[in-house]
This record gives C-alpha cells, sequence and structure tokens, in this order.
C-alpha cells in the first residue's frame, strides 16, 4: 500500500526505451555536431513541474546512475527530482561543481555556472553539459556562430538569454580544448552550442 | 521497463534493439557528444566484448549500435567492397539485432560504417560515417606510454610526429607514409583518420556527413563534425599529394578513383579495379566501360602488351 501511494504520483518515462532514446540521442547528436541548428523534439513526453519536454526527454536519453545531475533552484521541485530518480537513477547533486549534466532556467540566477567542471587539458571529455531551458529558439540573427560544424555561419536566437551568459560563454570558448557544451532546450525544439563554437553577438 | 523489438518474428528477440544493452548505448552515446564537441580528441569509453574478434570492427559497431535507429538504412564497407566477409557479416549483425533496412548503395545509405576507406561518392549532411579504428593515437608509435601522449596532445606538442615525416624525406627523398596518414583537426589535434589511404584524406576536410571513429580494443571514441578543417600534416617544400595511377579501372575505366591492383596469373599479367565496388558497379551501370570488362572486345585497343604475348 505505501508503495503504491508513492509511485502513484509517477509519471511515464519513455514509450518505449530503446527507440525513444535513440530519437533524442540522434536529434542531440545532430544538433551537437551542428551547433546553432534547430531540431523538433521528435517524441512526446510528459514533463515533471520544474522541467521541460525537451529538457526531460534529453536527461531520460542521456542520464543515468553514472552521471550526477544538478538542478538549478527553480528546476529542483520534488516531482523533477523523484522523476529523474525513478527513471534514470541519476545522483541529484546540490553542488554544481560535481555535475555531469546540470539543467536551469534561462532567467534564472546563472552564476552556478563558473563552477561546471571544464575537464582537464589531459582529459578535456571530463566536463560538464549544461541544459539551459529556455521559452523559444529561433534562427532570428542575434547569435552568429561559426566553428566546426557550421558550414558559413549559422543565425540563432535564444529568447531572454541573459548577458551574463554571453561573458561567460566568451570565456569557456578560450578554454578549448575544455569547457562545457551547451543544450538549448524549448518546449518543443532543442539547440547546442558546442565549446568550438565562435559567438557573434549582435 | 519494455525492451522488446517491434518485429519480433524478424529479429533476435532475445537480444535488446541493436544488440547492446540501454545503459551501455547511453554511455557511447555520452562519449560521442564529447567526442563531436572536441574534434579529434580522443574520447575514453568502457567498450564491451562484441560477438566478434578484435580487429574485426568492435569499435565500429559499438559506435554503430549506439547510433542506428529502426529508420535508418546501413551500408557497410571493407577496403571499399560491399561483399568482403568483414562486411557482409557485419551488415547480417544488424540486420539480425536491429532489424534495420541494409543497402549496397552510397546514396540511399544513412549510416555507413567502413574498414579502412572512405566512398568515392561524395556523402551528404543527413549520411553519418562510421570508422572501425586499430589504433587510435597517431603518437603511439613514437611514444608508447599513454599518460606521455596524453600530455603531449595537452600540450599540443607535435614535433615528433613532424620530425617522423621529415625522417622519411631525409631516408626516401619523400614522405612514405601512405595510409593512417596523420592529419590536424580544426588547428588543434593531431589525428589518426584509421588505416585508410591517404587518397582519401582530402574527403574528410569539410566533408557534409559527420564522421565518428571507435576501437574497440583500445576503447577510443573520437569524431569529426561536419565542416571541420582537416588537413594533413606536410611541410612548405614537400606538400601533401596523394598517390595518382598511369592505369584505369579494367572494369569501368575511372581514372580517378582509388585503384586495388588484381593479379592475374603467375606470368606478370594484372588489371587494376575499383577499391569501392558500389562506385564501380554504378559506373558500369551508366555504360563506362574499361578494357577488361566482358563487353569488350579481347584484344582491344587498350589491352595491355604482356596479355597479347601471353595468348600468342
Amino acid at each position: 500500500m505505501t508503495l503504491q501511494s508513492q509511485t502513484s504520483n509517477l509519471l511515464s518515462g519513455f514509450d518505449h526505451a530503446a527507440f525513444d532514446s535513440n530519437a533524442v540521442f540522434r536529434v542531440l547528436l545532430d544538433a551537437m555536431s551542428r551547433p546553432g541548428r534547430i531540431y523538433n523534439l521528435p517524441i512526446n513526453i510528459t514533463a515533471p513541474d520544474g522541467l521541460n519536454t525537451s529538457s526531460t526527454a534529453a536527461l531520460l536519453a542521456m542520464a543515468d546512475m553514472d552521471t550526477t545531475v544538478w538542478l538549478s533552484p527553480a528546476c529542483a521541485t520534488n516531482a523533477a527530482t523523484t522523476h529523474l530518480k525513478f527513471h534514470c537513477g541519476s545522483p541529484i547533486t546540490t553542488d554544481a561543481s560535481q555535475a555531469d549534466f546540470a539543467v536551469a532556467q534561462s532567467d534564472e540566477d546563472l552564476s552556478f555556472i563558473a563552477q561546471l567542471p571544464v575537464g582537464t587539458a589531459e582529459y578535456p571529455d571530463q566536463s560538464a553539459t549544461l541544459i539551459l531551458m529556455v521559452d523559444d529558439i529561433t534562427d532570428n540573427r542575434e547569435m552568429h556562430l561559426r566553428g566546426p560544424g557550421i558550414k558559413d555561419t549559422h543565425s540563432l536566437d535564444i529568447k531572454g538569454l541573459p548577458a551574463a551568459f554571453h561573458a561567460w560563454r566568451a570565456e569557456n570558448h578560450h578554454l578549448f580544448p575544455c569547457g562545457v557544451d551547451v543544450i538549448f532546450a524549448s518546449d518543443t525544439k532543442i539547440a547546442a552550442l558546442s565549446r568550438t563554437t565562435r559567438i557573434e553577438v549582435k | 521497463m519494455e525492451q522488446t523489438v517491434h518485429n519480433a518474428a524478424d529479429t533476435a528477440s532475445a537480444y535488446n534493439f541493436a544488440y547492446l544493452d540501454e545503459q551501455t548505448k547511453r554511455m557511447i552515446r555520452r562519449a560521442l557528444l564529447k567526442a563531436v564537441a572536441i574534434p579529434g580528441y580522443q574520447v575514453p569509453f568502457a567498450g564491451r566484448e562484441m560477438p566478434m574478434p578484435y580487429g574485426w570492427g568492435t569499435g565500429g559497431v559499438q559506435v554503430t549500435a549506439a547510433v542506428i535507429g529502426p529508420k535508418d538504412t546501413l551500408k557497410v564497407i571493407d577496403q571499399g567492397a560491399d561483399d568482403t566477409t568483414n562486411a557482409v557479416s557485419i551488415r547480417q549483425f544488424f540486420a539480425k539485432t536491429a532489424n534495420v533496412a541494409t543497402t549496397e548503395k552510397t546514396a540511399e545509405a544513412s549510416i555507413i560504417q567502413t574498414r579502412h576507406r572512405i566512398p568515392e561518392k561524395e556523402l551528404r549532411e543527413d549520411q553519418v560515417l562510421v570508422y572501425q579504428v586499430p589504433i587510435p593515437e597517431p603518437l603511439r608509435f613514437l611514444e608508447p606510454r599513454e599518460t606521455e601522449t596524453r600530455k603531449m596532445h595537452a600540450l599540443e606538442e607535435y614535433g615528433l610526429m613532424h620530425v617522423k615525416l621529415y625522417e622519411d624525406i631525409a631516408r626516401h627523398g619523400h614522405i612514405a607514409t601512405t595510409y593512417a596518414y596523420p592529419v590536424m583537426v580544426d588547428d588543434r589535434y593531431v589525428m589518426d583518420p584509421s588505416p585508410t589511404p591517404k587518397f582519401d584524406n582530402p574527403k574528410m576536410d569539410n566533408m557534409a556527413a559527420l564522421q565518428l571513429f571507435g576501437a574497440g580494443r583500445e576503447k577510443r571514441i573520437y569524431a569529426l563534425p561536419p565542416y571541420t578543417k582537416v588537413k594533413s600534416l606536410d611541410f612548405e617544400d614537400h606538400p601533401f599529394e596523394v598517390q595518382s595511377w598511369d592505369d584505369e579501372c579494367g572494369m569501368c575505366g575511372s581514372h580517378d578513383s582509388y585503384l586495388d591492383e588484381v593479379i592475374l596469373d603467375d606470368k606478370g599479367n594484372r588489371m587494376f579495379v575499383c577499391s569501392d565496388t558500389d562506385y564501380c558497379s554504378e559506373r558500369q551501370d551508366a555504360g563506362h566501360r574499361g578494357p577488361q570488362h566482358h563487353d569488350q572486345p579481347l584484344g582491344g585497343p587498350k589491352s595491355n602488351p604482356s596479355s597479347e604475348k601471353a595468348a600468342e
């Protein structure tokens, strides 16, 4: 009975673990290898309070017991932590410097991003991935992106992205090969910024 | 969790989709995302034992298994050919464990797993090329210690590689490295392009398709995002150049594809034929003919003198 009352509030995860996680991963792989190009979330999934659909799908596809997840104050609802613990089995941390995946909303205090692990010169892959929930992603010419994965330039506009983000991102780019990669997640769309991407803000 | 595949009747249903379990695939997928974010850097991953021996493409197979979905069409080539043992068995492996469509046509494939060649036909943005890699570390034969090669990559200390190419010139008068020819990726990491002939190196530069590399025994994954600068190492006075042939393909008459030499008998007769079988058969279907094609008259204008002599 106790068990039932605890699980009755749980939302379901992927309809089909193998196919849905593959579809979400392929979008993330395409997004990360073509920074700034906008992709539609390929599946339907219910998001718990505190997360949106794309960030939920990304975490369910990529996070598991081997990856520590850090949730920002606005994301760290009871529903979200329970959901991630149940479906991913991920340890949830309150220390951003331990994060493999960090999840936040773009209108929050972003000072934590300076603490995210950036990897070491010998193992730059041991860095965090930031999943930033945003209201909308469009290809307006707010940012001009260049670098690997981009033929000439890509245009990207993230609604409500604070200036502090751009300042941090410029610093992050200079750390290469170390650095944090960013996945922008709106309710239906996904775009990514790899650490290699050079950004010109209009 | 539900793990059955959609059409159990046609598939090896005792296995998860594409053979690997979901946690293993997630681990490989995380390594792949890091690999595309740091082009040319070798990401360590927890490579699994696969139902084939090391050296048969266990790294490429694990990368393909993590990437492939039910809607993909898979092509597998071994030294350019679709019909060799390695290519056939890997294609059958995924037809069985993932129930995906397979093809021999480069243009029809969404994922192409390759051993040591890049198809002659230009690849598109919607295609993924997966390389099987035996030794991922380009500096390994110069410095056997992993701790040291890690430091060399971290410090961008690639002088030793240039010394090796210089020694080639000192000894042979030219750079004698013809395959696994080292490349510089996006002006940062020196990368081993796997033992592809250096003929294929220029195709890696600014390729529209995503290129993923898997080394199963060495447990490393690396990647080239599309449109990434890939430069073969060279010197100003000894610029990089690819192989060329005086002969043409005996079947399709191609002058610009990579040619394999085939020994025909013990009298010194030989022919050259395209290493990329799909490219060659597509050209033949389009009416192109080489001197040894069965349509061609015997002793035609192009047949070589030694074979005429042998016929006498």
